[in-house]
């Protein structure tokens, strides 16, 4: 069967890739029953587009990296299920989108149908795992406080920190990594993650997935290096848990570790990371 | 921010910072926009309007601006080697103390 979805796309009219968005929404609504939301009509009058976006699971069709659909979905408090981007996948099936015409030329539109192809049949996320007993059931957090903004960091003796804001939980040849309380605060409501493939092979300060919000893009540089073994499923629906607790339900990934020794050497500890996130939120934090 | 280190590495030893592809970038200034730690300066004057201002206040392996650029302009140095670079700093380092 084929998925429904209340779809938000980019609309730039001025750029190949807008124009590449807006085909692929009417691909969807022609051959499936999804409905398209203008997002020029929306920013005017948006009881009727609320509804249709309430009824069915909403797909964003960014353009480019401007991510304009996706940041009106984040005005209108809109939860995403499903999100493309036509430039990044153009990238990663090796096209060049035209610059030189706004018409959609043939390799524009195969990508199109390929996409299409690909969104009808897709599955929203998988069942999450269950939980094992590696990681401690309760946590004890130091915190720093700026104005009304809370900042904790774990003090388990465990946990190794990058100063990219990244943690890992390390114990018997495996660690759970995720980021700390002063991305997420940065990046305030988290709309969306990007997951690392499992199986993935990744070295220390290699990009391991990425979170958004209506700010910024976050990308998540590992603290180590191994194999993606697992990554939390329940972020997929809900990247809000990353804004509740970056430490227990949001955490991102696991992995088995190939050389912790010598990543460690690159990691500081609680009493090292402490002070360069306290710097970081009195120089940085608004 | 002189004087900032890198894992204990004095930051200006660490080769870390955006490249601009010129031919490439329209000035659409979102990678200023996107950067908190004024890497980036924009010049009213004269040719080139982004310039990389203050390449040692980039954040050593952040990469996150280079997504902001609509049209791929920005790249950053090979990560592995700058990874081996630190470790070998550190390692002289600690031969000299
Ligand atoms: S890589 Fe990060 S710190 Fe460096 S200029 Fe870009 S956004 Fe700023
Ligand atoms: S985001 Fe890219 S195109 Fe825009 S000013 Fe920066 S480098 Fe140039």
């Amino acid at each position: 069967m084929s998925k429904e979805y209340a779809i938000l796309p980019c609309n730039g009219l001025d750029k190949c890739a807008g124009c590449a968005a807006g085909e692929l929404a009417i691909r969807l609504s022609e051959e499936t029953g999804s409905e398209i939301i203008c997002p020029v009509f929306y920013r005017v009058a948006d009881t009727r587009y609320n509804r249709i976006a309430k009824e069915k699971p909403l797909l964003v069709i960014d353009g480019c990296a401007s991510r304009c659909a996706s940041k009106l979905a984040a005005e209108k408090g809109l939860k995403i299920v499903k999100k493309v981007n036509i430039s990044e996948e153009a990238k990663s099936a090796g096209i060049a989108l035209k610059t030189d015409s706004l018409r959609l030329g043939e390799t524009e539109k195969l990508l199109i149908g390929n996409l299409a192809d690909r969104l009808k049949t897709e599955e929203d996320t998988a069942e999450s795992g269950q939980e094992t007993s590696f990681f401690p059931a309760q946590l004890t957090y130091d915190t720093y406080q700026k104005d009304k903004f809370m900042f904790r960091i774990p003090e388990e003796e465990a946990f190794f920190f990058n100063e990219n804001d990244v943690w890992a939980y390390v114990s018997g040849g495996k660690a759970r990594i995720g980021v700390t309380d002063y991305v997420q605060q940065s990046l305030s409501d988290i709309m969306f993650f990007t997951a690392p493939n499992v199986g993935a092979e990744i070295s220390q300060f290699d990009e391991v997935g990425s979170l958004e919000s209506g700010k910024a893009v976050f990308e998540i540089v590992s603290p180590v290096s191994g194999t993606v073994t697992r990554v939390n499923e329940d972020l997929l629906n809900e990247p809000e848990r990353i804004n509740q607790n970056p430490y227990e339900q949001g955490w991102i990934a696991e992995i088995e570790l190939a050389d912790f020794e010598e990543d460690k050497g690159l990691l500081y500890d609680f009493n090292g990371y402490f002070p360069i996130m306290k710097r970081k939120v009195d120089e940085f934090h608004v | 921010m002189s004087g900032e280190t890198f894992m204990g590495v004095p930051r200006e030893k660490i080769d870390w910072s955006p490249r601009i592809d010129y031919n490439k970038c329209n000035d659409c200034m979102e990678c200023v926009k996107f950067c908190p730690h004024k890497v980036y300066e924009v010049r009213e004057e004269g040719g080139q309007r982004l310039v990389v201002k203050n390449p040692e206040n980039c954040v050593v392996f952040c990469r996150a601006c280079g997504k902001a650029c609509g049209v791929d302009a920005i790249s950053f140095p090979n990560k592995s080697e700058t990874t081996a670079h630190i470790k070998q700093v550190r390692k002289e380092m600690e031969a000299n103390e």
